[in-house]
């Protein structure tokens, strides 16, 4: 139907919002409370009030839905001025440390406040700490309420800066449905938080810090440890990054999303002084070749099936809470970063002679949870600590922002060979329904004894939250099944239950599209962001000389000098682990 | 005349046959022996009958409404959860004869087709909450309650909910979530509960002075309520006098009557206490607008006049009462009672109670002024429910009516 936005035509959708109308037709209308990622909104923050011709006052543009005739004015002095009023109430409640903020320059709220010139406090801010005696009586019973929780490995909360916005309680409860955030108290000592405010007991995936508008949630800062280990002249740093994040990084720097950055990755990680950079890709290619070697000894064991993948820490820590009936049907294969780690430590440093004892293994990832899987001891291979550091992507730029690194400025480098061989297929662990494909790609080859023809499943890629497919390798008919975001996976773990379904091997990824939305990725996030970046993953994969992880020569290499075969008792020592029952 | 009170003394709550001597649950037997539902909701719509929680809203129209919105299940709650400061008509009602409540809300429930209905009772109301159960336990014995009603096939459960007692819980779709088991918050409308409210069903909640008038309605019949009181919204109305009053306590009147008459009539307020110097009254509780003296001839109604009924309080002030003290009880009460959920109201109750205390305090800051103005405007214009814009209300009128006496 057509509507007005300030007196000029549009097209717009039956039952669509103002909202979401006006950012279709590229008019910006301010938001803290509505997230693309999330829908419907609850109309909390009122940055969205808009006037139009067919209600009377302002009302909020992400709850209301478009209607025949209607008029749109989303920049009349009213509308400003209530925005900037209510701008000035949250920005006295917020915490207001800018300068030495996670999300400086990257926070909604400090954009909207400069948008609105919002740079003197019209009231005393709430957590202000105040010297002058006089202000501090005239606070006496300001209700001051702080909850730090860094109990956790993977994610900070301080509600300092956090404005209730409800994104969180929203994203955990609708889209991943594990329900950690609720609201606190009321009035104005109302607060997101945890139930009684326990410390964070989730599955760490972090999406609460990828919606976050300011800093109240956020990825646990490791940037300090990575510093003093760089400073360090007897550490070897050894670092990995993961393959989704070279189609990220970009996108901290000003680049558009899906430009693929792993020379530029690598360089800035030398610059920083790290002596070795690794590929997780190769990780994931071990990954591959152990997960495709157990299906094929499950399939002639007769199961369990269905048989899960087991790199999405975050999806295995939800088996282990909440569906802990699955544990047998995890792959015991561990993920790429925690099966290039022990490699790092025993093949590399025995081959260059150097005592792991002195190297730090740091990782570069687009994940919250990778920094929790770091710290599961079952996880260590090498008699040392496999993982000692991990960052997220977001860390890494804030790092390199603080040292004035920049990485357009550099040259491009390549990853050090000894661990540093990709395939395509490793690259596609970046993506939901990567996995899956890059397995499959080794297991009909292996099932067959056949070279490939067409090498792409396009069956398994999409959107879809839950993508199911049947794949014939000669006589042998594959049920399979790609999923991602939890609410999916829950809903696939009901199926199998009430044996409504039933599948062969299922890939699950706990974030929307797999790693590429994962929760450390950068900020701002939305569906069109990520489709940019798996664009780049697929481009990328196509046009790699190797695209099938069992041909990747430094594997193959490893195989021969150090593991064995895949599956040997080697392998299940340094490439395999096991699961334990958290239920609660 | 008296609707609502007018058994009261002669009446012993805890007794349904003193109920049932006095004509109770006529109306529920000839309701269920002798009407159909859409006759029952016509009738209702006839009367004229609005709600009397505060909106106003015509009842017919949102029992109505609930009724055809297609459902395999719908619910009617009755909102007993009375919080406005001021106010305590609901809960003397549950007291002093409770069964009219619940014959008012088995007639509704019958009239939507709910099989299942609630009364909601704000926490802190412990003895009115104690006397509906015996009295509901008593109405479930003589087979007016629960599954075949009178020997019929209609069946209506009736469960008392108390709520925690937050005055955001007075507000229907707060009062829904809590029975949900949801933190009390009001919700997006649309969709409003009479197409999706409890459990996404259609709701039907009414005020329970609103429902005490259904059995009279049905047993008198429509025509005759519609010429008691105003015609804008018929009926009697229960009001709160307190203050610098004579009379002070629960008076039932029709609607329409001034508020000059009901605070000097000796049948209701009786004048100004003694020695004491009317100043303006406030009408409907610590949301409600002031009224000065020369206004007192306006004629309180629902859906008409600039003054609303609201609850139906009246609080007499006298000259004695330092307006600075006001205020901040307005301030404080609405900064403690906000939900939280949106911005202006969340942060700007909190703003004004910090202001209020300063005034008290004579520490106004020379940015105050300014930050009252931007508070109240930015409070009735972009809250997202009606508590925010009431939190304004009595502020606002304050400072146009003695701006000179707050800031000297």
């Amino acid at each position: 139907m057509q509507i007005k936005i300030n007196k000029k035509s549009y097209q717009a959708d039956e039952g669509e919002t103002i909202l979401s109308a006006c950012k279709r037709n590229k008019i910006r209308i301010p938001a803290l409370c509505a997230h693309p990622n999330l829908s419907p909104s609850e109309g909390v923050c009122r940055m969205c009030l808009v006037e139009t011709n067919q209600t009377r006052g302002l009302v909020p543009a992400c709850a209301q839905i478009v209607s025949r005739g209607l008029e749109v004015f989303t920049e009349t002095e009213k509308i400003n001025k209530a925005r900037k009023i209510n701008l000035e109430l949250l920005w006295a409640d917020h915490a207001g440390k800018c300068a030495s903020c996670r999300r400086n320059r990257r926070c909604e709220l400090q954009n909207l406040a400069e948008e609105f010139k919002i740079d003197e406090f019209k009231f005393v801010p709430r957590r202000k700490e105040l010297e002058n005696k006089d202000e501090l009586d005239l606070l006496k019973d300001n209700w001051e309420h702080t909850v730090l929780d860094e109990k956790n490995q993977s994610i900070a909360r301080d509600s300092q800066y956090c404005i209730e916005c409800r994104r969180c309680v929203r994203i955990c409860r609708d889209m991943q449905t594990v329900e950690a955030y609720g609201v606190n108290y009321r009035s104005s000592k109302t607060n997101v938080g945890t139930p009684y405010e326990i410390p964070l007991d989730c599955i760490f995936c972090g999406q609460c810090s990828a919606v976050c508008p300011t800093a109240a949630i956020t990825e646990k800062d490791d940037i300090e440890k990575f510093e003093k280990v760089l400073a360090d002249p007897k550490k070897m740093v050894i670092v990995q990054t993961a393959p989704s994040v070279r189609f990220t990084f970009s996108e901290e720097f000003g680049e558009a999303p899906g430009t693929f950055w792993e020379g530029k990755l690598v360089a800035v990680l030398k610059e920083l002084g790290c002596d070795k950079v690794f590929d997780t890709v190769l990780g994931a290619d071990f990954t591959i070749v152990e997960e495709a070697h157990e299906l094929i000894k499950r399939l002639k064991n007769g199961g369990p099936f269905p048989m899960f993948t087991s790199c999405c820490p975050s999806w295995i820590l939800y088996v282990e809470k909440y569906y802990s009936q699955f544990i047998p049907n995890l792959s015991s294969c561990k993920s790429p970063q925690q099966m290039l780690a022990p490699l790092v430590k025993t093949y590399y440093a025995e081959s260059e002679k150097i005592n792991p004892a002195q190297t730090v293994s740091v990782s570069i990832m687009p994940c919250t949870s990778k920094k929790y899987e770091a710290q599961r001891p079952e996880l260590n291979g090498s008699d040392h600590k496999d993982v000692d550091i991990v960052l997220t992507i977001r860390e890494l730029a804030r790092l390199l922002r603080k040292k004035k690194i920049d990485p357009r400025k550099l040259k491009e480098k390549k990853y050090d060979p000894a661990l540093g061989i990709s395939t395509g297929a490793g690259l596609l662990f970046a993506q939901s329904g990567g996995v899956m494909e890059a397995a499959l790609r080794t297991a009909v080859e292996k099932i067959t004894g056949e070279e490939l023809g067409k090498m792409e499943f396009e069956m398994v890629r999409g959107e879809a939250g839950i993508r199911c497919a049947e794949i014939e390798i000669n006589d042998l008919k594959l049920k399979i099944a790609v999923v991602h975001e939890i609410r999916n996976v829950k809903k696939l773990l009901e199926d199998i239950k009430a044996s409504r379904a039933s599948y062969d091997f299922v890939e699950v990824m706990a974030c929307p599209n797999g790693c590429i939305g994962g929760g450390g990725q950068p900020v701002p996030v939305n569906q069109n962001i990520r489709n940019a970046r798996i664009k780049g993953i697929l481009k990328r994969d196509k046009g790699m000389p190797l695209r099938k992880s069992h041909e990747n020569p430094v594997l193959k290499k490893i195989y021969k000098e150090f593991l064995g075969q895949p599956g040997s008792e080697k392998a299940e020592e340094l490439l395999h682990t096991k699961y334990i029952n958290r239920k609660k | 005349m008296k609707i609502i009170s007018k058994n009261w003394n002669k009446m012993d709550p805890l007794k349904i046959d003193s109920y049932v001597k006095n004509g109770g649950y006529e109306a529920l037997r000839k309701v269920i022996r002798e009407m159909k539902r859409e006759d029952v909701i016509a009738e209702i719509k006839l009367s004229g009958l609005r709600g009397r929680g505060g909106a106003g809203f015509p009842t017919g129209e949102k029992w109505e409404l609930a009724a055809k919105t297609k459902s395999p299940e719908n619910f009617f709650i009755c909102n007993l959860d009375e919080s406005e400061p001021g106010v305590y008509k609901d809960r003397t009602i549950a007291k002093k004869n409770p069964h009219q409540i619940i014959e008012g809300l088995l007639i509704g429930a019958y009239a939507i087709g709910a099989k299942h209905a609630y009364i909601y009772i704000n926490g802190h109301y412990q003895k009115p909450a104690e006397i509906l159960e015996i009295a509901l336990n008593q109405a479930r014995e003589k087979e007016f309650v629960g599954g075949g009603i009178m020997g019929s096939p209609v069946d209506v459960e009736i469960q008392i909910f108390q709520g925690a007692g937050a005055y955001i819980c007075g507000e229907e779709t707060a009062l829904i979530d809590t029975i949900e088991g949801k933190r009390g918050e009001p919700r997006l409308k649309p969709p409003y509960p009479p197409v999706s409210g409890l459990f996404g069903k259609p709701t039907a909640v009414n005020n329970a002075e609103t429902l005490a008038n259904v059995p009279y309605i049905i047993r008198r019949g429509a025509k005759v309520f519609s010429q008691i009181g105003s015609s804008v919204s018929p009926g009697t109305k229960l009001f709160v006098l307190e203050g610098a009053v004579k009379n002070r306590g629960i008076f039932e009147a029709p609607t329409g009557t001034t508020i000059q008459e009901l605070v000097f009539n000796s049948i209701y307020g009786g004048g100004v206490e003694k020695g004491k110097d009317l100043w303006f009254v406030q009408i409907g509780g610590a949301s409600g607008r002031l009224v000065s003296p020369a206004k007192m001839d306006q004629p309180l109604v629902y859906g008409a006049g600039d003054c609303p009924l609201g609850c139906g309080s009246v609080l007499v002030v006298d000259k004695s009462a330092d307006p600075k003290d006001l205020l901040f009880a307005w301030a404080d009460f609405f900064h403690r009672e906000s939900c939280g959920k949106c911005v202006p109201c969340r942060e700007g109750t909190f703003r004004l109670w910090e202001i209020a205390k300063r005034l008290k305090n004579n520490d106004l800051q020379k940015i105050d002024r300014e930050n009252i103005e931007e508070i109240l405007w930015t409070l009735s214009n972009t809250s997202f429910c009606p508590l925010g814009s009431f939190a304004s209300v009595a502020w606002t009128d304050a400072i146009k009516m003695f701006e000179k006496e707050i800031f000297r």
